[in-house]
């Protein structure tokens, strides 16, 4: 460091406090919820979802499939086999069927319905829920987005509650993701439909590309498909996802190594 | 069942060790001083090595051991230290019985956070051996409260002792007449009958048995089979629960009563969650200045099991509270405390311990919004052809809540 710049930044020290200048470090370590699947909990987040935190799967078209909510539903129904799940759904769009045919248990599941784009009282349900202890959060909001001021109070709320207790807060947000959702994310995945899996003519499932665009527990910028295979009627549910063959690709100053994603197989 | 049994050193002994650090290792006599006429409640090894045992006079253990000190039992300490023992065993296992030298606890089923069955023990003897600091329990494991006690008799100190299930008899056999609980009439008969061992009695029918001893018989049949089905007893609880903040100068004023109000039912609720209780009713009392106290009572939906739900219960009996005078003093009670029936520890899946308030929470809500609001889904046992009625909507039921 140049004498130039200590005596620069002992100025601001001295004139602004010792905390107006800090060196950045490595991200503050998060507890982590895997998700059991290894292209999302190896590749786009170190270890799983972040515990404490609130993570925002976005769209990232504001027309057609983007994947969110069934990546959501599949999550949650993963997370119910292990521990208690609330589910609000602000889109109006849950079937619990689909929940059981992806594997959920049911019992485990505890959806709320507080009414198409009524965001402010479904995020005070999830807080009251968050508070009383329930471990895993899933909030799907719909394309009718309120008025800011009518919700971020609540928002804002709902992440000190998830904060304080260590849960899993997963939201499913239609683009373009509101400000203030962006801003209280710890963990944004930004999902794209990268194309319908067909077997025999037939829709079987969703690929859906992901990407880290904001982390808070991680560097971002990674990227991959995963497979949401829709379950079918007499077999069992499938895995969540398909990891896809993900290769470093190195840049051209050779800085960074990002993973590059192939198109996954079938 | 499995049943986990610790012995350790009695709690007297250990509090009195406590308060007086520089007798460790050497004859201690807890009961008090020798020209009592009262019996020894426990001894050091160092004093049962020179031949004290509990229940003799203390003048008797004074002329056996005459280096030993005498010190009185601390009620109030062992107390504590019992309750400290229940809270820390709570944390592991859903039902804990307790006493000053030994503790059982139920392992029946499987544990979220330990592999098997002996990790889980450890993990309990660990606990134990840290909250009493003198000297590690010994453990037994068996499938009766029986057995696991006579396994904790059998190991040393830091040692657990497991017999698995089916394995009873031949742990028992070898042992002499005098392990069983039962009249000592009965054993000396026994002996008469030229029956030197446990495995020996373990040969006879239980007819035979019966016939010798009549039902007394057929329990020690049981006994010896492992089969006692004699589980871990809760203790019982107490029925009611107080806690009083008197007001450094009376006061008028809402919120300081409500903060008042408020450290009490924390302190009863974190103090229900620690012994796995569950409080049905609800009092909260104004003392007045001057003029008769002030209260509201009421029965919760369901049972308050923690600090959380205890609070909320105290909240709502606050708007019934209009005194007329300065208030000096905030009482919170909880009456009918029993076991919290259906709630379980953290134990058998990350959440359960959360699950009734989430579904007081959810009560809560569906009050405040709507029916609808808050529902579980449960797949239709007639699911039809529509999608729709592949399930049923059902509202949250919190466990133990009275309809």
């Amino acid at each position: 460091m140049t004498d130039s710049l200590s005596s620069a930044l002992a100025t601001l020290r001295r004139r602004y406090g010792p905390e107006a200048l800090r060196r950045g470090g490595v991200p503050e370590a998060a507890a982590v919820w895997p998700t059991g699947v290894p292209v999302l909990d190896g590749v786009l987040v170190p270890g799983g979802l972040p515990r404490g935190r609130l993570t925002l799967l976005a769209a990232t078209a504001r027309q057609g499939p983007s994947g969110r909510l069934s990546l959501l539903q599949a999550l949650a129904a993963t997370a119910s086999r292990a521990c208690d799940v609330g589910y609000v759904d602000l889109a109006g769009s849950l079937d619990p069927g689909f929940l059981a045919d992806l594997g959920a248990d049911l019992d485990a599941c505890l959806v709320l319905t507080p009414g198409a784009g009524r965001w402010e009282r479904g995020f005070v349900m999830a807080r009251s829920l968050a508070n009383a202890g329930l471990p895993w959060l899933a909030i799907a909001l719909g394309c009718d987005q309120p008025p800011p001021a009518s919700w971020e109070h609540a928002l804002a709320a709902l992440v000190e509650a998830v904060a304080r207790h260590g849960a899993v807060c997963v939201i499913a947000a239609p683009a373009p993701p509101a400000a203030p959702l962006a801003y209280a994310s710890s963990l944004t995945l930004a999902c794209t439909a990268a194309g319908w899996q067909r077997a025999h003519g037939d829709v079987t499932g969703l690929r859906v590309r992901v990407a880290t665009k904001k982390s808070k527990v991680h560097t971002p910028g990674a990227e991959a498909i995963v497979l949401l295979r829709y379950p079918r009627p007499y077999t069992v549910a499938e895995v969540v996802g398909l990891p896809t063959v993900v290769i470093p690709r190195p840049r051209a100053d050779g800085a960074v190594a990002l993973p590059q994603v192939v198109a996954a197989p079938g | 069942m499995r049943i986990l049994c610790a012995r350790y050193a009695h709690l007297g002994l250990v509090t009195a060790l406590r308060r007086f650090p520089e007798l460790r290792g050497e004859p201690v006599v807890v009961g008090g001083t020798p020209d009592l006429r009262l019996p020894v409640i426990a001894a050091s090894p160092a004093a049962v090595a020179a031949g004290v045992r509990e229940g003799m006079p203390l003048r008797q253990a004074q002329q056996l051991c005459t280096a030993a000190a005498f010190v009185p039992l601390d009620a109030e300490a062992t107390a504590s230290l019992r309750d400290e023992i229940c809270a820390v065993l709570h944390r592991l296992a859903p039902a804990v019985e307790v006493s000053d030298a030994e503790a059982l606890c139920d392992l029946s089923g499987s544990h979220a956070g330990y592999t098997d069955e002996g990790a889980w023990g450890v993990a309990v003897a660990r606990a134990l051996a840290v909250a009493l600091d003198v000297e590690p329990p010994a453990v037994g494991i068996a499938g009766s409260r029986f057995v696991a006690r006579l396994a904790a008799g059998q190991g040393r100190p830091g040692h657990i002792r497991r017999v698995r299930d089916g394995e009873e008899t031949a742990f028992l056999a070898p042992l002499p007449l005098a392990a069983l609980p039962v009249d000592p009439a009965i054993t000396a008969r026994l002996a008469g009958f030229g029956l030197d061992c446990l495995g020996a009695v373990a040969a006879l029918s239980p007819g035979e048995l019966q016939r010798q001893f009549g039902r007394e018989g057929l329990e020690v049949h049981r006994l010896l089979r492992g089969e006692d089905g004699d589980g871990v007893h809760a203790p019982t609880a107490e029925q009611t629960w107080s806690e009083r903040l008197v007001l450094a100068s009376p006061v008028a004023q809402l919120e300081p009563l409500l903060q008042a109000a408020r450290r009490c039912a924390i302190v009863l609720g974190d103090r229900l969650s620690d012994r796995s209780l569950a409080g049905g009713e609800v009092l909260v009392v104004f003392e007045v200045e001057e003029a008769e106290d002030v209260s509201a009572a009421a029965v919760p939906a369901a049972p308050t099991g923690n600090a959380t739900e205890t609070w909320t219960a105290v909240l709502s009996l606050l708007s019934e509270l209009h005194p007329q005078s300065p208030v000096t003093a905030v009482r919170v009670e909880l009456k009918r405390i029993s076991s919290a029936a259906g709630r379980q520890a953290d134990l058998l899946r990350p959440g359960d311990a959360a699950r009734d308030s989430v579904a007081a929470a959810a009560s809560r809500l569906s009050a405040r919004f709507g029916e609808t609001v808050a529902r579980r889904p449960r797949l239709a046992l007639d699911p039809g052809d529509l999608p729709e009625r592949r399930f049923v909507w059902v509202p949250p039921v919190v466990a133990g809540a009275r309809p």
